[in-house]
């Protein structure tokens, strides 16, 4: 600790602050305008010069200096005022004053500094810029004429989103923030550069215009997309979410959001949002009121009653840890089925039988936190950066800043295989477990395996066939890995799990799991096996117990039931199968056959357009309750507007059932919660005032045991390009569809192909492409790259049109033959 | 008993004889003073409304009672969509014409609002912008 004397407080702070940082410990402000806590060091304004008594005779930015034992600084003298006087009046000389149209007033630094030092007059005179203004950005407005050069978006931009689209361009009074060839922006379209932007250079393009930033009322919510558990604030106005608003001390991300937190907001208030209830009359969905559609669902499921086997519900792991343990307690307690499912079946089987299996908790050992207390990240498929792009952000700072090393297996390349130091083995597509069942094979044989866990001998025996070829790669690289994996201090595991992703199952769970195991690596910060569930809330239906227990049916069999008549009445509450579970064809006829089904969601999806009644169901942003995330994170959501129309959230739709079928009757949310604390282990002692705004993180009780994982030969058909879906960076799921800002970003269904494989078919990027299977075939747009290996085609799976469970059955991959349309 | 009354009547009947002190209102015309605050009017400048939707007169406006929506024109210039006061709440206060940065609003010597319907207070843009 270094000891220090700001404006006569005396502060201690750690060696490598500086004054800025010291000063801000001991409640002491200095103004700022181009530091930012989360990024190094700038200096490059000016603004927050200080004077310290050992450096007499100039003044010293405080955000760049260290601070020295004994120093004394003074935050505020007049020469200091005059000198910070002059900097926002040289600044204001080019700034054009466009505080009355421009958005950022209200909440811009500049302003509000200007405000501050009463800078009302300027002694200099100069013309403003002419730069032209980048209007044609659907997310993304550049007013270069409005910069001040602080170069915030260009370093966050590259130290944290790891992108780096900006860099200054040209020299002296010239030097604008630039572009590639200065043309407009093409890039992840995470927004991190609009939220830390000091002025209103750079604008939120659908918020433009739409409310000043201070009539916003501000709700600190968490994301509704992946699982990573971002915590956001967003600002509604007149019942409208309008936008969301940066906060750099929200979550352990520091405010940072992705493209579909910061941009993907506006399903909550789509036009195609539903309104009111719809009943199948004649063949038809016709508006009904609450008291008709529940009427009838009541009357249907009381008759399922004595023969619970034939009702089944799916429900989406987007609801609140409330909502999700109502809907078990009225489906598996009430009526008596344990038919209940979520994420197509086998999206949490990582989980609810993997790491069951592995460490005796349906939970991930690690947690978010972990990432960055690591020495090496073992990453399955480079496509985790596009699951959970923060999660991404995590990565690239723990690689840059601590130099953390990245290892990555995965069938394609991607964002993070391009970080520095980063060695990535791309394998075929489907060997995943092949591929851990070598590393531990070779753990072994290097004599690196700690002794004496649990199945050691079991695993011993089942891989003593392994080889690096039948993961079809080089013996070498699978023997650096695991070398380099078992020598690391601390290192991590992480894998995605999503619908997209039908080989990260529970199998791959338990092989990756084996692996951290039998080094050591588990039960220890910065090290173990990070799975990380798909949406908002994977975790939470987990948690909950939304997946049979006993004889029930899984999501598979359901869908089977429904075909085959076992299945009467099915009872849907957020999933969209026809679009994300895999088989479309034989998802719809299934469908079609049940004798009833009731779908509660925000639109008229797919599979709702099939239901015979709908329930119009509110958004996140319209209801309060708790999420759960990757890494066990409870956190508080909390209602920011009132419902849309008639809609009414799932814990009141499934209260009223509950209490119309004789079950339980709760007055509100908050007392689920404490059932929930009271009724699951390891929510115990938690109640949601207590979350805060932070959230806690649940412990885990580890047995952790070695599970011999069998590898599926993988079976490559001659002539056939191997299909493997999964997650594109600007979606999640298929709601992200009602948002605009990712679908002026993503609009279409697409296959990516190799450089090679296109020539070879005289395919071109953006044309239309037939994919075939033996399942059916689509037609995409063509996606042209070096991205994926020769051999490999990849597709997201979040489209309604030309939605890739056309062609799959459930498969890790799918052999295709793609021509031209 | 009679006295007070006589005297009442006497005063009464006094001022018959002299000269209104009041102004006589509808047939006399107040002369309205520079600075007096009457309706609001928009002003104009190249043929269009000069506010840019700023949206600091509803902020400061005491009486909450006007609505301003911004749009975006064809040159991706901000301007009011819709501007709207309700001059049932207003108390006349000026402050919008105050908080105004480009001197947008101003409030004319206009004081005869009186109408038949609540509707009819609800000055629109077209309505403040009409007298120019
Ligand atoms: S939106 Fe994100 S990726 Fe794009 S320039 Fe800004 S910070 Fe970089
Ligand atoms: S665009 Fe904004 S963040 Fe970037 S340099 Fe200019 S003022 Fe700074
Ligand atoms: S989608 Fe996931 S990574 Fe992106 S902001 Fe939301 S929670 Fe964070
Ligand atoms: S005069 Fe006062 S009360 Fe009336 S609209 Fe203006 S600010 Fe509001
Ligand atoms: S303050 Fe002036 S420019 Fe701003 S909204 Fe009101 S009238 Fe328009
Ligand atoms: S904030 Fe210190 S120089 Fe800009």
């Amino acid at each position: 600790m270094v000891n220090l004397t700001i404006d006569g407080k005396q502060v201690a702070v750690e060696k490598d602050a500086t004054i800025y940082d010291a000063a801000k410990a001991c409640g002491i402000k200095i103004p700022i305008l181009c530091h930012d806590k989360k990024l190094h060091p700038f200096g490059g304004c000016r603004m927050c010069l200080v004077e310290v008594e050992q450096m007499k005779g100039r003044l010293i930015p405080a955000c760049t200096t260290p601070v020295t034992e004994g120093m004394i600084v003074q935050t505020t003298t007049d020469e200091i005022v005059k000198a910070r006087k002059l900097v926002l009046e040289l600044l204001l000389l080019k700034h054009p004053i466009d505080c009355p149209v421009c958005d950022a007033a209200g909440d811009c630094d500049l302003q509000n500094l200007t405000y501050e030092y009463k800078v009302n007059m300027n002694r200099f005179v100069d013309e403003k810029f002419n730069h032209e203004i980048d209007y044609e950005n659907p997310l993304i407005e550049r007013d270069m004429n409005r910069c001040i050069h602080c170069g915030k978006c260009a370093r966050i931009c590259d130290e944290i989103v790891s992108y780096g689209a900006y860099t200054f361009i040209n020299r002296g009074i010239e030097a604008k923030m630039g572009t590639e060839f200065d043309g407009p922006l093409n890039c992840e379209f995470c927004g991190s550069c609009v939220s830390v932007c000091p002025v209103g250079a750079l604008n939120s393009r659908p918020f433009k215009f739409k409310a000043r930033w201070w009539a916003l009322q501000k709700t600190k919510s968490v994301c509704s997309y992946c699982g990573t558990g971002c915590q956001l604030t967003l600002g509604s106005k007149d019942g409208k979410v309008l936008t969301t608003i940066y906060d750099e001390n929200q979550g352990f991300h520091n405010g940072q959001l992705c493209t579909r937190g910061r941009f993907g907001y506006q399903f909550v208030n789509s036009d195609k949002r539903l309104t009111a209830p719809l009943v199948r009359r004649n063949g038809k969905l016709q508006e009904a009121t609450w008291e008709e559609a529940l009427a009838e669902v009541t009357t249907r499921l009381a008759a399922g009653k004595s023969d619970p086997a034939s009702i089944a519900a799916l429900a989406t792991p987007r609801l609140t840890n409330e909502e999700l343990f109502l809907f078990g307690k009225l489906f598996r307690g009430t009526i008596g089925t344990d038919n209940i499912d979520h994420s197509a079946g086998y999206a949490h089987e990582a989980l609810t039988k993997g790491a069951v299996a592995s460490f005796g908790v349906a939970a991930s050992p690690a947690e978010i936190a972990d990432v960055q207390k690591s020495n090496l990240l073992l990453v399955v498929k480079s496509d985790a950066y596009e699951t959970h792009p923060v999660i991404g952000f995590e990565i690239n700072l723990g690689v840059k800043r601590k130099g953390i090393a990245l290892r990555i297996v995965s069938d394609k390349k991607g964002k993070l295989t391009r970080l520095p130091g980063a060695k990535t083995t791309v394998h075929a597509p489907g060997n995943e477990v092949a591929l851990f069942n070598a590393l531990c094979k070779s753990v072994i044989d290097q004599g690196l395996a700690v002794e004496g866990v649990a199945g050691l001998d079991a695993l011993k025996a089942a891989v003593a066939d392994a080889t690096a070829e039948k993961a079809g790669v080089s013996a070498e690289e699978i023997a650096a890995i695991a070398k380099e994996f078992a020598s690391a201090e601390k290192a991590l595991i992480i894998l995605p799990i999503g619908q997209g992703y039908p080989g990260h199952n529970a199998v791959l769970a338990n092989a990756a799991a084996n692996l951290a195991i039998l080094t050591g690596q588990v039960g220890k910060e910065g090290a173990g096996l990070l799975i990380m569930g798909e949406k908002n809330n994977s975790q939470g239906a987990v948690d909950m117990g939304i997946y049979p227990k006993g004889t029930g049916l899984n999501a598979a069999a359901i869908i089977d039931g429904c075909a085959n008549g076992n299945v009467k009445t099915l009872f849907v509450a957020g999933e969209n199968p026809v679009v994300s579970y895999p088989n479309r064809k034989k998802v719809e006829k299934a469908l079609e056959n049940v004798e009833f089904m009731v779908v509660s969601d925000l639109f008229l999806t797919e599979t709702a357009a099939m239901a015979d009644v709908v329930l119009p169901a509110v958004s996140f942003a319209e209801k309060s309750g708790t999420f759960t995330s990757l890494g066990r994170r409870v956190q508080n959501v909390r209602k920011a507007i009132p419902a849309i129309g008639l809609a009414k959230s799932d814990f009141e739709i499934l209260n009223t059932l509950s209490q119309a079928l004789g079950g339980a009757r709760y007055n509100n949310q908050g007392e689920v919660f404490t059932e929930i604390a009271a009724s699951v282990p390891a929510y115990k002692g938690l109640t949601q005032a207590g979350l805060k705004d932070e959230g806690a993180v649940y412990p885990v009780a580890l047995s952790a045991k070695l599970v011999p994982a069998a590898a599926k030969a993988a079976a490559p058909a001659a002539g056939k390009l191997a299909l493997v879906t999964g997650s594109a960076l600007y979606h999640c799921g298929t709601m992200s569809r009602f948002g605009e800002g990712p679908m002026y970003v993503c609009p279409d269904a697409y296959a990516e192909l190799n450089v090679a494989d296109a020539a070879a078919l005289k395919v071109e990027e953006g044309d239309q492409v037939t994919v075939t299977s033996g399942t059916g075939a689509v037609q995409v747009v063509a996606k042209v790259g070096k991205r994926v290996p020769q051999g490999v085609v990849f597709s997201p799976y979040h489209f309604g049109e030309g939605s890739v469970n056309t062609i799959t059955d459930g498969a890790e991959v799918t052999y295709v033959s793609v021509a031209k349309k | 008993m009679i006295m007070p009354l006589i005297k009442g009547l006497q005063i009464t009947i006094s001022h018959m004889f002299k000269k209104p002190v009041t102004l006589q209102y509808p047939t006399e015309r107040p002369d309205v003073k520079p600075g007096f605050r009457g309706l609001h009017a928009l002003n104009v400048s190249h043929d269009k409304a000069k506010c840019v939707a700023c949206y600091l007169c509803p902020t400061v406006c005491p009486a909450k009672c006007i609505t301003v929506e911004a749009g975006e024109d064809a040159n991706h210039d901000k301007y009011a969509a819709k501007y709207e006061i309700d001059m049932l709440r207003c108390i006349f206060c000026g402050y919008c014409v105050e908080a105004c940065p480009v001197d947008a609003i101003r409030m004319t010597e206009q004081f005869e609002l009186a109408n038949y319907s609540r509707a009819d207070f609800t000055y629109t843009k077209d309505r403040l912008l009409e007298k120019k």
